[in-house]
C-alpha cells in the first residue's frame, strides 16, 4: 500500500507544531484513500519524541538516528532522506515549510527524480500526483498547481491545517544509516544566535511585530512589555532586522517567517506587501501607525491611528487590567 | 565612449521621449536621463493625449495593441450642482478612424512603451552603441561654462554635450537653476491633480459607457465636482478601468482648507458619478502638480546657449474647460526642440541665436497660438462664477425643464430667468458672457 | 575567482495585477531583475572588488529579458550569457535547474550564486536542484558571505539562528536579499553595459533534455485571495482608542 510520508521537524527535542499539522493532514488523506500515513524523524535522539508522536497516530514512525543531526546540515540530511525515500518508496513526502526543509527540497527531489512544490497552503492527492494551492506574487494571489510523478515532495505553510490527535497502532521502525565525517562537504563553524529560548514565532498564538516606527530603546521596551503581558512572540519588519535592532530570525514576511497567529499586532509598520505576505493569514490583525493612509490599515481589523509612543502605554495598561479581571 | 554627446535630454516623460525619438530618427548621439525607476513610473495624466502628433513619433501606432488604451469618439461636458447633472454629449463616428484625435493612455504603461520604441529607433541608428536611455538617475545640475550650457551633473559624475534639452516636467528645478525662471514661483498659479484608477470587468465597462471595441469616452465636469474649490473633474475610459480625477487650484485649496482626496471622495458620491463607478475597484491613487497654463508663470524664455526647455517644464499646458492639453503640447515642443538641435548640429552652432529658432517655431505652432489666444478663457475658467454659479444655474434650469408636473408648465425662457435669479445676477452673467465671447 | 550569478527576470509584484478567467493579467508589462538575484550580483561584485576575479551573469528567459541582463551588467558584472527561451514554455524550477546545470557542466568556476527564491513564485528550488545536478556542495538562504582563499564562509539564516558554514570551491550558494542593498546602476555603468560581452545561446542548443512535455509541475489557474472583511480605523485621543481596542480584543474577539 503506498505511503504518505511526513517529515517531522524536531528542534531541541521538541516536535514543531507545524509538522504535526502536516501529519494530521496526511493522516486524513490516508484514511480517505486507504493509504498508509507514516512519519519520519531524523535526529540525534529520535526516541525522545516517538511517544509524543504516537498520539497523532501515524501507522509507522521511521527513525534515523545519528549524532550528526544535532545541527542542521544539508549533506547528511539529504543522504538520510534519500535513503528513507528509497526504502519506503512513498507517494508523497510532506514537510512543514521551514528553513531546514526549504534547504533540501529541491536537491532531494532532483536526487530522487521526484517532483516538488514548495510552500503549499492546501494539498490533496490526485491519481498521478498532488494538486493544491500556494500563494504567489508576494502572497497577493493564490495559484492552483499540480505535480505529477510517482513521488511528489512538498512543503506546507504553517497554519494551513489543524493538528488532530488520533488513536491507532503505531510501529517504530529504525532505518539503518551511517555517516562519516569525510562525507561532509560543508563545515558548520558556528551557530551565532539561537532563538530556542524565545517563543517560536511561527507557532505563537499572539505575535507582535515592530517596524521602523519603533525608533529607540524606549520603543523596544514598550514592545517587550506588551509581549510579556500578552505572552506573545516578537517579530519585526525588515527595516528593523536590517538595522540590527532585532534578530534576523525574527523577520516576518516574504523573505522571513510566515506567521498565522490568533492575534497579530503590527506596530510602526507600513504594511509593504512583502511584509504582509508573512502575516496576512493572522486571525485578528491590529495595526498601530501614525499615518492614516498606511497600507497596513487596508488589512487591519483594528487600525489605531496614532503615535505608538502615546498609544502603547494605555494599551498595555488596559490589557493588564482586562487580564487581571479574569 | 567618453566623448561628448550631441544632446542630453533630462526627463523621459512625453516631452523627453518625443525629443529622443526625433533625435534617434535623425541619427544623433544622445543621452536620455530619467530619475524614475523606469520611464512613466511616477508620471500622472488624466490621460487623453489629444491631437495626432503621436503618429509622428510612432507611425500607425494604432495597429499595435499596446501602449495606448482607447481612442475617444464620444465627448461629454457635465455641469453639476449638489444633486443634479446637466451634460452636453457629442459622439461621432467621424472620430472612429485613424489617425485618431484623442487617445486615452495610462502613463506608466504608455511612457514605458514609448521608451521601448525610442530604444528601437536608437538600435537602428548609427549610434546604437552610443546613445542611451538611462533610468533611475537624477540630474542634479545643468553645467554651464562661459554662459553656455555644456552638460549635466549627476552625483559626482559629469557628462558633456553640445546641447541639453530640459524636459523635467512641471516641477522645473533645473529650469530655475539655469535662471530661465525665477527660483521661487508662487503656488497660486498652480493646480494639483488627483486621480484614481477604478477597475471593472471589461464587459461591464463597455456596456456602461456604450463603448465598442477600442472606442472610449471622455467626460469633463464643472461645478459641484470640486466642493467649491476652483477646478474641475474628469472621467476617461481606459481598457478595463476608468481614470477619475480632479484638478484643483492650490491657492483655493489652501484658503478653503480642503484636502484633494476628501473632495475626490465627495465627488465620487455625487449621483452622476456614483452611478457610473458602482461595482468598480480602486486599484491606484495618484496625485501630481499641474500648471494652470497661465502665461504669467511661464519661463521668461525657453532657450539659452546650448539649452532648450520643453513640455510642462516650460509650463506648456492648456486647460480652458473643454480638455486638459499637456501631453500633446509636450510632444510637439519635444519634437520642435529636437529638430532645432538637429539643425544646430548641421551648422555646428549651438549658440543662443541658433537656439532661439526653437522659440520661434514654437510661437508659430498651434501650441503657443492656442496658449496666447485662450489666455482669457484660462482666466475665465478660474472665475468662481464659472466654477459655481453657472453649473448651479444650468442644473436648476435642467431640473425645471425636464420635470413634468401636473400643473401648467412655464415657458422655458421663464424657467431660465428664474434659475438666473436664484443663482447669479444678470450683471454677473452679462460680464461673464462678454468675457466668454472674447475668450473663446 | 570566478563567480557565476544566475539571474532571472520576474514580473514586478508591485505592479497592479488581476485575474481574468483564471489567468494572471498584469496591467503593465513590468518586469524586473529578481530582487534576490540583485543581492547575489551585488555580493559577487563586492567580493571580486576586494579579492579580484570576474562576475558573469547567466539568464534563461525570453528575448525581452535581455534588459534584465543589461541591468546586471550595468551594476558591474563583467559579462553575461543569455539562454534564450520563447517565454511560452511552461518551465518550472526543475526545467531551469536542468538547463542551467547543462550550461555549467563544461564551465570552470569557483562559485555559482543564485537567488534564494523567485520573487513572483517564491519557489526557492532552482538553486539546490542545480547544486544536486552538478553534484556540488551548496548552502541556501545566505545572509552574508566572506571569502578566505578559495573558501567561502556563508552566514546562513536557519531555523534556530544563524549558521556559519564553510563551502569549498566549487560550490553553489543561494542568497537572501537581507545581505545587502544592491547598487543602482550609475550612468557610467549603464553606458559601459552596452559594450560588455553577452553570449546568446538558444535553449535548444543547450540540449538539456527539457521539453514542455516533461515539465512535472504546472500552474493550473490563479485565484483571488479570500477577501478580509474591512476593519475599522480608530482615530482620536490615543488614550481612548487604545483602551477601546484593548477591551474589544477581549470582549469581541477573545484573543487576549
Ligand atoms: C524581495 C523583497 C523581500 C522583502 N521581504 C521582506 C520581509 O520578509 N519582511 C519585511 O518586513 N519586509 C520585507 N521587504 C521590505 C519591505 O518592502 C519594506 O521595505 C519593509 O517591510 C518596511 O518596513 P517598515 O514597515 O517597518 O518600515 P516603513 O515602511 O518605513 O514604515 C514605517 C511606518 O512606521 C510609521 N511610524 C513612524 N513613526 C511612528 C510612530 N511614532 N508611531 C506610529 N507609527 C509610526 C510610519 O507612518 C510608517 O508607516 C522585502 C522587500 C523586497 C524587495
Ligand atoms: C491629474 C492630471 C490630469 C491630467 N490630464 C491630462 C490629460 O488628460 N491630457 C493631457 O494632455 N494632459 C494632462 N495632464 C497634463 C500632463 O500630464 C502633462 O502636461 C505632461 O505630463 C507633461 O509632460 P512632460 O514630458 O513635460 O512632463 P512629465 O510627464 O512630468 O515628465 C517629466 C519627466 O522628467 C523626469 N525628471 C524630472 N526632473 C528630473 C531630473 N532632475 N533628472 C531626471 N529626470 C527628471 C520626471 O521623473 C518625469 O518622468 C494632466 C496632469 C495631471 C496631473
Ligand atoms: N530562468 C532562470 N535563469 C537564471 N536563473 C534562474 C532562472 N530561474 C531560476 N533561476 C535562479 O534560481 C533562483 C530562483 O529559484 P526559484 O525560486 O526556484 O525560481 C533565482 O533567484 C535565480 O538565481
Amino acid at each position: 500500500m503506498s505511503t504518505l510520508l511526513t517529515y517531522i521537524s524536531v528542534n531541541d527535542g521538541k516536535i514543531k507544531r507545524s509538522s504535526l499539522e502536516v501529519l494530521s493532514r496526511c493522516n486524513q488523506l490516508a484514511k480517505e484513500k486507504g493509504l498508509t500515513s507514516a512519519a519520519l524523524v531524523v535526529d540525534q535522539n529520535p526516541g525522545a519524541v516517538t511517544d509524543t508522536l504516537k498520539k497523532y497516530g501515524p501507522s509507522v514512525i521511521y527513525t534515523i538516528e545519528n549524532p550528526i543531526f544535532k545541527n542542521h546540515l544539508n549533506t547528511p540530511l539529504l543522504k538520510a532522506l534519500s535513503a528513507a525515500v528509497e526504502k519506503i518508496n512513498p507517494k508523497l513526502v510532506a514537510f512543514a515549510s521551514t528553513e531546514g526543509s526549504k534547504d533540501i527540497l529541491g536537491a532531494l527531489a532532483a536526487n530522487r527524480r521526484a517532483s516538488a512544490l514548495a510552500d503549499m497552503s492546501e494539498f490533496e492527492l490526485t491519481d498521478n500526483g498532488v494538486k493544491g494551492k500556494r500563494p504567489v506574487m508576494a502572497s497577493k494571489i493564490i495559484s492552483a498547481v499540480e505535480a505529477e510523478g510517482e513521488c511528489v515532495m512538498i512543503t506546507v505553510r504553517s497554519g494551513s491545517y489543524d493538528v488532530v490527535e488520533q488513536e491507532g497502532d503505531t510501529s517504530v521502525e529504525p532505518i539503518d544509516f551511517s555517516f562519516s565525517d569525510d562525507e561532509l562537504r560543508l563545515t558548520l563553524k558556528e551557530i551565532i544566535s539561537s532563538s530556542s529560548d524565545r517563543i517560536d514565532l511561527s507557532e505563537a498564538e499572539v505575535v507582535i511585530a515592530a517596524g521602523r516606527g519603533v525608533k529607540d530603546e524606549e520603543g523596544r521596551n514598550l514592545i517587550s512589555e506588551l509581549a510579556s503581558v500578552l505572552n506573545a512572540g516578537v517579530g519585526a519588519s525588515r527595516a528593523l532586522t536590517e538595522a540590527g535592532d532585532y534578530d534576523p530570525s525574527l523577520q516576518i514576511g516574504q523573505t522571513g517567517k510566515v506567521v498565522s497567529p490568533q492575534l497579530y499586532i503590527g506596530i510602526g509598520i507600513s504594511g509593504a506587501i512583502q511584509h504582509v505576505a508573512g502575516m496576512a493569514n493572522s486571525k485578528v490583525i491590529v495595526a498601530i501607525n501614525k499615518d492614516p493612509d498606511a497600507p497596513i490599515f487596508d488589512i487591519a481589523d483594528y487600525g489605531l491611528v496614532g503615535d505608538l509612543y502615546k498609544v502603547l502605554p494605555p494599551f498595555i495598561e488596559e490589557i493588564k487590567k482586562v487580564k487581571s479581571e479574569k | 565612449m567618453d566623448e561628448k554627446f550631441d544632446c542630453i535630454i533630462v526627463g523621459a516623460g512625453v516631452a523627453g521621449l518625443a525629443a529622443a525619438m526625433t533625435l534617434a530618427n535623425n541619427n544623433m548621439k544622445f543621452l536620455l536621463i530619467e530619475k524614475g525607476e523606469f520611464p512613466g513610473a511616477k508620471n500622472v495624466s488624466g490621460g487623453v493625449l489629444w491631437g495626432n502628433d503621436l503618429a509622428k513619433l510612432v507611425p500607425n501606432y494604432w495597429e499595435e495593441d499596446a501602449g495606448w488604451d482607447r481612442f475617444i469618439n464620444q465627448r461629454r461636458l457635465t455641469f453639476l450642482d449638489e444633486q443634479s447633472s446637466f451634460s452636453i454629449d457629442f459622439k461621432s463616428s467621424h472620430f472612429n478612424e485613424p489617425p485618431y484625435t484623442g487617445v486615452v493612455v495610462l502613463r506608466s504603461k504608455f511612457d514605458r512603451w514609448l521608451a521601448d520604441k525610442v530604444q528601437e529607433a536608437i538600435d537602428k541608428s548609427d549610434y546604437a552603441m552610443d546613445s542611451f536611455i538611462a533610468p533611475n538617475i537624477l540630474v542634479e545640475e545643468v553645467l554651464q561654462e562661459d554662459g553656455k550650457v555644456v552638460g549635466i551633473r549627476t552625483g559626482e559624475d559629469k557628462f558633456y554635450a553640445d546641447s541639453v534639452i530640459i524636459a523635467e516636467g512641471v516641477n522645473n528645478l533645473l529650469t530655475r537653476q539655469v535662471g530661465l525662471q525665477d527660483k521661487y514661483v508662487p503656488a497660486d498659479h498652480m493646480l494639483t491633480g488627483v486621480k484614481e484608477i477604478i477597475r471593472f470587468d471589461q464587459d461591464v465597462l463597455e456596456n456602461r459607457f456604450q463603448l465598442n471595441g477600442k472606442s472610449g469616452m471622455s467626460n469633463e465636469f464643472v461645478g459641484f465636482a470640486t466642493n467649491g474649490v476652483e477646478g474641475g473633474g474628469f472621467l476617461y475610459t481606459n481598457k478595463d478601468t476608468i481614470s477619475l480625477g480632479l484638478v484643483l487650484g492650490l491657492k483655493d485649496l489652501r484658503e478653503k482648507e480642503q484636502k484633494p482626496h476628501d473632495i475626490l471622495n465627495e465627488f465620487k458620491k455625487h449621483p452622476a458619478v456614483a452611478d457610473t463607478i458602482r461595482g468598480g475597484e480602486v486599484v491606484e491613487y495618484s496625485a501630481h502638480i499641474v500648471s494652470s497654463g497661465d502665461k504669467r508663470v511661464m519661463p521668461k524664455q525657453l532657450y539659452k546657449a546650448g539649452l532648450l526647455v520643453c513640455g510642462e517644464a516650460a509650463n506648456l499646458l492648456m486647460n480652458a474647460g473643454k480638455a486638459i492639453q499637456g501631453m500633446d503640447y509636450a510632444i510637439r515642443s519635444g519634437i520642435l526642440a529636437a529638430e532645432t538641435i538637429v539643425g544646430a548640429k548641421e551648422k555646428e552652432d549651438f549658440g543662443e541665436l541658433a537656439m532661439k529658432a526653437y522659440q520661434d517655431t514654437l510661437d508659430e505652432s498651434y501650441v503657443m497660438k492656442d496658449i496666447n489666444n485662450f489666455q482669457d478663457a484660462v482666466h475665465l475658467l478660474h472665475d468662481p462664477v464659472m466654477t459655481q454659479k453657472v453649473p448651479n444655474l444650468i442644473c436648476d434650469f435642467g431640473r425645471n425643464f425636464f420635470s413634468i408636473k401636473n400643473e401648467p408648465t412655464p415657458k422655458s425662457r421663464d424657467m431660465l430667468r428664474g434659475a438666473i435669479k436664484r443663482h447669479a445676477s444678470y450683471w454677473e452673467l452679462i460680464k461673464l458672457g462678454a468675457k466668454g465671447a472674447k475668450a473663446l | 575567482m570566478k563567480f557565476y550569478v544566475c539571474i532571472k527576470q520576474v514580473p514586478d509584484v508591485n505592479a497592479p495585477l488581476q485575474i481574468k478567467d483564471g489567468k494572471l493579467v498584469q496591467d503593465a508589462d513590468r518586469n524586473i531583475l529578481n530582487a534576490y538575484d540583485a543581492s547575489a550580483v551585488e555580493e559577487a561584485l563586492v567580493l571580486t572588488e576586494a579579492h579580484g576575479g570576474e562576475v558573469e551573469v547567466v539568464l534563461a528567459g525570453p528575448e525581452k529579458a535581455k534588459e534584465t541582463l543589461r541591468k546586471a551588467l550595468a551594476m558591474g558584472a563583467h559579462k553575461g550569457t543569455h539562454i534564450v527561451t520563447s517565454g511560452d514554455e511552461p518551465f518550472d524550477s526543475f526545467s531551469f535547474g536542468k538547463i542551467l546545470a547543462k550550461f555549467f557542466s563544461d564551465k570552470e568556476y569557483n562559485f555559482i550564486l543564485c537567488g534564494k527564491q523567485s520573487q513572483d513564485t517564491d519557489s526557492g528550488l532552482t538553486g539546490s536542484i542545480l547544486a544536486e545536478l552538478l553534484d556540488k556542495p551548496y548552502v541556501t538562504n545566505a545572509v552574508g558571505l566572506k571569502l578566505e582563499g578559495e573558501t567561502l564562509t556563508v552566514k546562513r539564516q536557519g531555523d534556530a539562528g544563524q549558521e556559519m558554514i564553510e563551502v569549498p570551491s566549487p560550490g553553489v550558494v543561494t542568497c537572501s536579499n537581507d545581505m545587502n542593498d544592491p547598487r543602482i546602476p550609475s550612468l557610467k555603468g549603464i553606458m559601459q553595459s552596452k559594450r560588455k560581452p553577452v553570449e546568446t545561446i538558444s535553449v535548444a542548443d543547450i540540449d538539456a533534455g527539457v521539453s514542455a512535455d516533461d515539465v512535472k509541475t504546472r500552474v493550473l489557474s490563479f485565484e483571488e485571495k479570500p477577501e478580509r472583511e474591512p476593519g475599522k480605523k480608530y482615530e482620536g485621543e490615543p488614550e481612548e482608542i487604545a483602551r477601546e481596542v484593548a477591551r474589544l480584543l477581549d470582549s469581541a474577539e477573545s484573543v487576549i
